[in-house]
């Protein structure tokens, strides 16, 4: 199920990214995408409310004033309200299904899992408020049937249902209420969305520019196109027979009626119990290595480990026995193993006078010495008489061991920022290959959200620790193409192959 | 060219994301009640009798009270649930007892149901009792009711039963 999962968004990634760009790809920001939407929700709410009147006769005649009256500002807006909620609706399921697809859920990441899980709610609750608002026969069918679903509770004294039982138990009261819970839910869910992104490193809370330009474009079109409109007034005197409802938001208002009150309760709650407790639920998942070790007389309290982990799991403390120096430290309950804190440390470089090479912070399950090692081992070991290669991949993006050959040696970890941009250097120096690739995830979907990232901005001096200027970049390339790119990867390897045995030959003509 | 493409590629993937947001905005529509349905709705607030009548306080325990709190006699608190049955064309369509609210069972007793019924002629019975000192039902109701489809028709209790 998973897998098949994974397959379809890799389809979709792939489908995207070409269309959009890596950079653009939507797939790759449902999250920010979802902040997005949930602003234009937030602007477009507060021109309606100027023009909202909280009355029975009142919100539905100036809903339809501001639609029908100021079609060309304030029906727009209306549109936007609607279209967006549903679109963050969408992206929010999304974003979920995707995440438990790649397996980004577990561990360490049980924290913005199981925060997400209530947001659902408050999205929900606040879109239903909203179309509750409007007061026409959806609403009206909304307000029954929420108010028997709510009476279903033990916790409820007198039946809420009672306040709609014809047009005079109505009251103006209840429009200013439902106002209250409609800046009050989606303010809690802003909250609630905070906290949920509260423990990773520079969260995406914002879409690429021309993303977000894009779909506002897409939204004003379809909002032109086909305006948001009210259905007929509601009118409680009168049963609803057939109404018109946002499948997106109010697909359990059916299952209320059908299955009564307390099943529908027993579903969505189970469903949320469910989906709460899947982070600790059995998995076929490779169980996670041990977490970073910080080696005190290696670490000279740089920071650039804690400047790199994508979740917060390093912090600084005064040294061990440097005094006035600090000293890195990592919280086991947040780190991922990934390695990148090892990538960015300045003593995993293989050029230092050490008997042994050693670092001041690693991943036990891959020590830069032991990476070291292999990656001179698996070098030696290529007889072929292309140029040789060495290519180097992470346990989450490209399968770059399906391309070792006689000219190509590869090494899979568990994130390519692992590699320290030293290594490169020391790889082409001591001329134990002629070129060195790196392969991964694909671009802006790192599965340790910024391994990538970090590594592109190493290499292009943008960060510490940079590749050094002397490094031929001609002879190093970097290929983010995920899973899915396999054998695409393959193709630029043999690519790669071919321009430096071109290179070699036109060096030997030319001198 | 290829940016051309690339912008038309976009251009009907946005348009492959929004079309289902706007269909399933309003689309397709439910059918919640059937066209030769109307809707009764039983909807009672009213407190039970309490149950137990006052006692005068003794000398002793008149003595013992506060001077604030003084009072000649002390009366129970909890009352009586309501019995609420009702009955169309001879079949009960709902028959409960609904408790008093309130951590002392002192407060109303509040019940509300909504039922989806054949329209046209009907007759209907509501009975309720608020007292379980006495037998059998001490509200009652019974009238012939004609009722068109998607009509709404409230029965509500205020010191009697009562239809809209």
């Amino acid at each position: 199920m998973k897998g098949l999962l994974k397959k379809g968004f890799n389809w979709l990634d792939s489908l995207f990214s070409k269309a959009f760009t890596p950079q653009w790809n939507p797939m790759y920001q449902l999250g920010a995408l979802s902040f997005l939407y949930y602003w234009v929700v937030a602007v477009t709410g507060v021109y309606l409310f100027i023009f909202f009147e909280t009355s029975i006769s009142g919100a539905y005649s100036s809903i339809e004033e501001i639609t029908v009256g100021q079609w060309y500002l304030g029906g727009v807006m209306r549109s936007f309200h609607r279209y967006a909620s549903a679109a963050m609706g969408i992206c929010v399921t999304l974003h979920l299904v995707r995440e438990y697809a790649m397996d980004r859920y577990s561990g360490p990441r049980w924290f913005s899992w199981v925060s997400g899980i209530p947001l659902l709610w408050l999205l929900f609750a606040s879109a239903i408020g909203g179309y509750w608002l409007v007061w026409d026969l959806q609403a009206q069918y909304i307000a029954i049937l929420t108010a028997e679903w709510f009476d279903w509770l033990p916790i409820m004294v007198d039946p809420m249902a009672s306040n709609f039982l014809n047009e005079s138990t109505l009251s103006d009261r209840f429009f200013s209420l439902l106002v209250f819970l409609h800046i009050g839910i989606p303010l809690a869910l802003l909250l609630g969305m905070f906290i949920h992104i509260k423990r990773v490193t520079g969260a995406r809370s914002n879409p690429a520019k021309g993303l977000a330009a894009g779909t506002l474009l897409a939204m004003l079109v379809v909002s032109l196109w086909r305006p948001a409109l009210s259905q007929a007034p509601a009118n409680l005197d009168v049963a609803i027979t057939e109404v018109g409802l946002d499948w997106v938001f109010l697909n359990p208002y059916p299952l209320i009626n059908s299955w009564g009150p307390g099943q529908t309760w027993a579903l969505l709650v189970g469903l949320s119990c469910f989906l709460t407790i899947i982070p600790w639920l059995p998995s076929k998942r490779a169980k996670q290595t041990p977490v970073a070790v910080v080696d005190p007389d290696n670490c000279n309290g740089c920071g650039w480990c804690l400047a790199d982990c994508p979740y917060e799991a390093v912090s600084m403390k005064d040294h061990d026995f440097k005094p006035g120096h600090k000293q890195s430290v990592v919280d086991p309950d947040l780190c991922v193993s990934c390695g990148i804190c090892a990538g960015a440390c300045p003593s995993s470089s293989p050029f230092r006078h050490v008997d042994e090479l050693t670092t001041g912070i690693s991943i036990p399950g891959l020590h830069i010495k032991e990476l070291l090692a292999l990656t001179e081992n698996k070098l030696q070991q290529l007889d072929a008489d292309t140029p040789h290669i060495m290519l180097y991949g992470c346990d989450h993006g490209s399968v770059v061991g399906k391309l070792e050959s006689g000219s190509v040696a590869t090494i899979s970890m568990p994130c390519s920022a692992l590699v320290p941009p030293a290594f490169i250097d020391y790889v082409l120096r001591k001329g134990l290959a002629e070129g060195v690739m790196i392969g991964g995830c694909c671009e802006g979907d790192c599965f340790y959200r910024l391994g990538n990232t970090w590594l592109d901005q190493r290499f292009s001096k943008e960060r510490m620790p940079i590749l050094r200027t002397r490094v031929p970049r001609e002879k190093v390339r970097l290929r983010w193409l995920g899973e899915q790119g396999t054998a695409e990867l393959g193709r630029e390897v043999e690519e790669f192959q071919a321009y430096l045995h071109h290179a070699d030959e036109e060096e030997a003509y030319y001198g | 060219m290829d940016k051309a493409r690339r912008y038309l590629g976009q251009a009907l993937l946005y348009g492959l994301f929004f079309l289902p947001i706007v269909y399933f905005t309003h689309l397709p529509t439910h059918r919640h009640l059937a066209q030769d349905l109307a809707v009764l709705k039983i909807a009672v607030r009213h407190a039970g009798q309490i149950i137990g009548e006052c006692t005068p306080l003794g000398g002793a325990e008149y003595d013992k009270l506060a001077p604030n709190m003084k009072r000649p006699e002390t009366c129970p608190r909890e009352r009586h649930p309501l019995q609420v049955e009702l009955i169309l064309d001879g079949d009960t369509l709902y028959r409960d007892t609904v408790p008093a609210s309130g951590l002392h069972s002192d407060g109303v007793s509040s019940m509300y149901q909504r039922f989806a019924i054949p329209a046209g002629a009907h007759h209907l019975t509501l009975l309720m009792n608020d007292d379980e000192a006495s037998q059998g039902y001490n509200w009652r109701l019974e009238q012939d009711i004609e009722l068109q489809p998607a009509q709404v028709m409230v029965a509500s209790f205020k010191e009697g039963f009562r239809l809209q």
